[in-house]
């Protein structure tokens, strides 16, 4: 009997890694589910509580449906000091982070793949909506998941492609839909379970009452327009993000007006009308490229956040990592943020959007 | 192949403790405490688990109150011993959660003596203390402590001494008569009996005040009808006590077999001090205990690390921190072998080939 190949698969107790367990079981994988305790819940929030007990509850079920053992590993030291201290810091310095590129990144899959090796598995499967292909000249190349509302990969540029080479995207070529029926279809525990959100370890969405939890700090400053006018107070530059429109306590009545910059030094929001809110040029650093590092400028589309349709720009690499200058200016270009760089479904590289 | 090397968290139930089992399945569904012949059938249940148990431990049947388990046993002792709300609670760093939590729970002044490397001082600080509550062997690494000592004097002093002899029973000999102890600890899952089953031996004249409230069963010291079954179970385990203690010597060959090849990857606790022939608990350098014991598993042999946690979530290990204090790496990665009078020759090979296998990962990961 050949011994079948140990594949280390990501469990998060959520619907998605655990039909990607369920799929693989079914091709005949050996499998060994773990999942990562990253972070303590906390709050009554039933849903998206990150690292919840019933979480981990969850996931032990879906491997004992399938069969397969469980195990639970703490990495909490690991993601407070890489996501969650650079999270906070990245807001009280104005910008508005990625953390989920940061997990991607620096704890969750190359954590894995430590385990998967400990464990004797020689790759690692997660639940991500993105493809893994390898091209013809043997080069390793992440593309978009099929299903453009539920794609990943805008979180997944900065793995390093030796990382990339030894994981398993069941999901990449499959619409949400499919992953629930195939849920179903495999009796699949919680394949009707809600999805979770996007900010795993801030479930009310409130970033501001999270940072000055974490900080024990709070600040306050001034909302101004472009020519300095005070309009109004505020409590902490880590409350806004550019192209924000809400909580600039303006009032009702006035013209739309959006956070254009955030002066973390001047503890200042400054805000405008929406035509001050598209810009055609934006730089990165902090870059990532999939393949051989780009020379020369060349055309590919750019996404700036998760929720952004990439758009067609020319990207010239710099010293400190690329520039973009986009065919038409695009709205709320967020210093912090993650840009991507694809040509069509493929990952070029990325950079982390400067100031 | 798989081998079970984690017997001081629970040690096979073993055929004849079964038996009993079913024997007493079918003939022992009533409430022990009914008066009519279907009661007084579950009741001899019972009572011959309880006589079988005072044997074992060199103790009086109407001295055995049982429990729930080890964790009941040792809550019950140490919350039902406690008077008023004064004094001085003397323990040490190394107890079981069920012993340090029900101390924490007295709400009273603590002394926790230290015990470096697993060795703990003759002498406690026992002068006008309220209460003592110790252990006999460390469920993680086996270090014996020295509870005749402290036991002689309590009773010069007056003392009343809580002894959690979970995992000293089977280990080696225990005879409360002799010991002196107010009360002590038993569980069943720890000499090869089921789940579910535990008592409190309670010295005569001492009042232990009770928890569980209700009926006036087990002399009115624990409310609740007992399990008959995992009592026979439990009964039937007692009774191979001394085959258990007859078979430790073979079990501490074995052990120290396992030890050497262990050995040169790290630290064995408790090595400097008396220790039971059961258990060797090495701390390896770039593992956590949690992961090895994976690493182990998925090879078919079965570890732990520290005390078995239901929450599936690894602390570390407090008994290695209190033993080490100097080494703090070392209670995060411990991985505890425990042996039982089942393990083979040849488990403890196939054992050592897995844990050679498994730590030669991380030395050759170069090309991964």
């Amino acid at each position: 009997m050949t011994r079948r190949e140990r594949v280390l698969v990501a469990m998060s107790g959520g619907v998605d890694s655990s039909v990607a367990a369920a799929l693989l079981a079914e091709q005949g994988y050996e499998l060994v589910g773990v999942t990562l305790h990253l972070w303590d819940a906390s709050g009554g929030h039933s849903v998206g509580r990150c690292c919840a007990p019933e979480d981990r509850e969850d996931a032990r079920r879906t491997c004992d449906h399938l069969g397969i053992p469980h195990y639970v590993l703490d990495e909490r030291a690991a993601f407070r000091e890489r996501v969650v201290t650079p999270f906070v810091e990245a807001y009280r310095a104005g910008t508005t982070p990625s953390p989920c590129v940061a997990c991607n990144q620096e704890v969750k899959l190359g954590r894995l793949l430590d385990i998967a090796r400990d464990l004797g598995a020689t790759r690692v499967a997660t639940g991500h909506y993105a493809r893994i292909e390898v091209d013809a000249s043997n080069e390793i190349r992440l593309l978009r998941g099929v299903d453009s509302e539920k794609d990943q990969s805008y979180f997944l540029y900065g793995v390093p492609t030796e990382i990339l080479a030894r994981c398993l995207f069941p999901l990449g070529g499959l619409e949400k839909h499919e992953t629930r029926a195939h849920g179903r279809r495999l009796g699949v525990p919680n394949w009707d379970k809600k999805d979770s959100q996007e900010l795993c370890f801030v479930p009310d969405g409130d970033v501001g009452g999270f940072i000055e939890r974490e900080t024990g700090v709070r600040a306050s400053g001034e909302v101004v327009d472009e020519r300095g006018e005070v309009l109004a107070t505020h409590e902490g530059v880590y409350r806004f993000t550019v192209g924000q429109r809400r909580g600039l306590g303006l009032g009702g009545g006035a013209p739309p007006r959006f956070v254009l910059r955030v002066l973390p030094d001047a503890g200042r929001v400054v805000v405008g009308g929406p035509d001050a809110l598209a810009q055609r040029h934006a730089r990165a650093h902090a870059v990532v490229w999939t393949g051989p590092a780009p020379s020369a400028p060349f055309d590919a589309e750019v996404q700036i956040r998760y929720r952004h349709r990439a758009a067609p720009a020319l990207v010239t690499p710099t010293p400190e990592g690329f520039a973009v200058a986009f065919h038409q200016a695009q709205r709320a270009i967020a210093p912090g943020q993650a840009a991507v760089v694809y040509r069509g479904d493929r990952v070029i590289g990325g950079g982390v959007l400067s100031a | 192949m798989s081998v079970y090397l984690d017997h001081h968290a629970a040690s096979p139930v073993e055929p004849e403790v079964l038996a009993a089992m079913d024997a007493a399945r079918p003939r022992a569904w009533a409430n022990p405490s009914s008066a009519h012949a279907a009661g007084r059938a579950a009741r001899r249940v019972v009572e011959e688990a309880r006589e079988a148990l005072a044997r074992a431990i060199g103790g009086l049947p109407a001295d055995v109150v049982f429990t729930s388990g080890g964790t009941e046993a040792c809550n019950l002792g140490v919350l039902g011993l406690a008077r008023g709300a004064g004094g001085r609670v003397v323990t040490t760093a190394l107890e079981h959660p069920a012993v340090a939590e029900a101390v924490r729970a007295l709400g009273l002044e603590v002394v926790r003596v230290d015990a470096p490397g697993g060795v703990a001082p003759a002498d406690l600080p026992l002068e006008g203390a309220a209460l003592a509550c110790v252990q006999w062997v460390n469920h993680e690494t086996g270090s014996v402590l020295p509870v005749e000592a402290w036991a002689r004097r309590c009773r010069e002093l007056g003392v009343p001494l809580f002894v959690d002899a979970c995992q000293a029973l089977g280990k080696l000999p225990v005879d409360v008569g002799a010991l002196g102890a107010s009360v002590v600890a038993l569980a069943s899952s720890k000499i090869g009996g089921p789940p579910g089953a535990g008592a409190l031996w309670i010295a005569r004249g001492t009042e232990v005040t009770p928890r569980a409230l209700g009926g006036g069963q087990e002399r009115g010291r624990r409310a609740g009808s007992p399990d008959p079954v995992a009592l026979a179970g439990f009964g039937a385990a007692a009774g191979r006590v001394e085959a258990r203690l007859a078979a430790m010597p073979a079990v501490a060959v074995r052990r120290d077999r396992l030890e050497a090849a262990l050995a040169e990857h790290g630290p064995v606790a408790g090595a400097g001090g008396p220790r039971v022939a059961t258990v060797t608990n090495v701390a390896v350098r770039g593992w956590s205990g949690a992961r090895l014991v994976a690493a182990l598993d998925v090879e078919g042999v079965m570890t732990s690390h520290g005390a078995a946690c239901s929450s599936g979530v690894d602390a570390p290990s407090a008994v290695l921190r209190a033993m080490y204090p100097e080494e703090p790496w070392r209670a995060d990665s411990a991985v505890r072998l425990s042996l039982g009078p089942a393990t083979t020759d040849a488990d403890v090979e196939v054992a050592i080939a897995a844990l050679e296998a498994v730590l030669g990962r991380q030395r050759t990961s170069s090309g991964f």
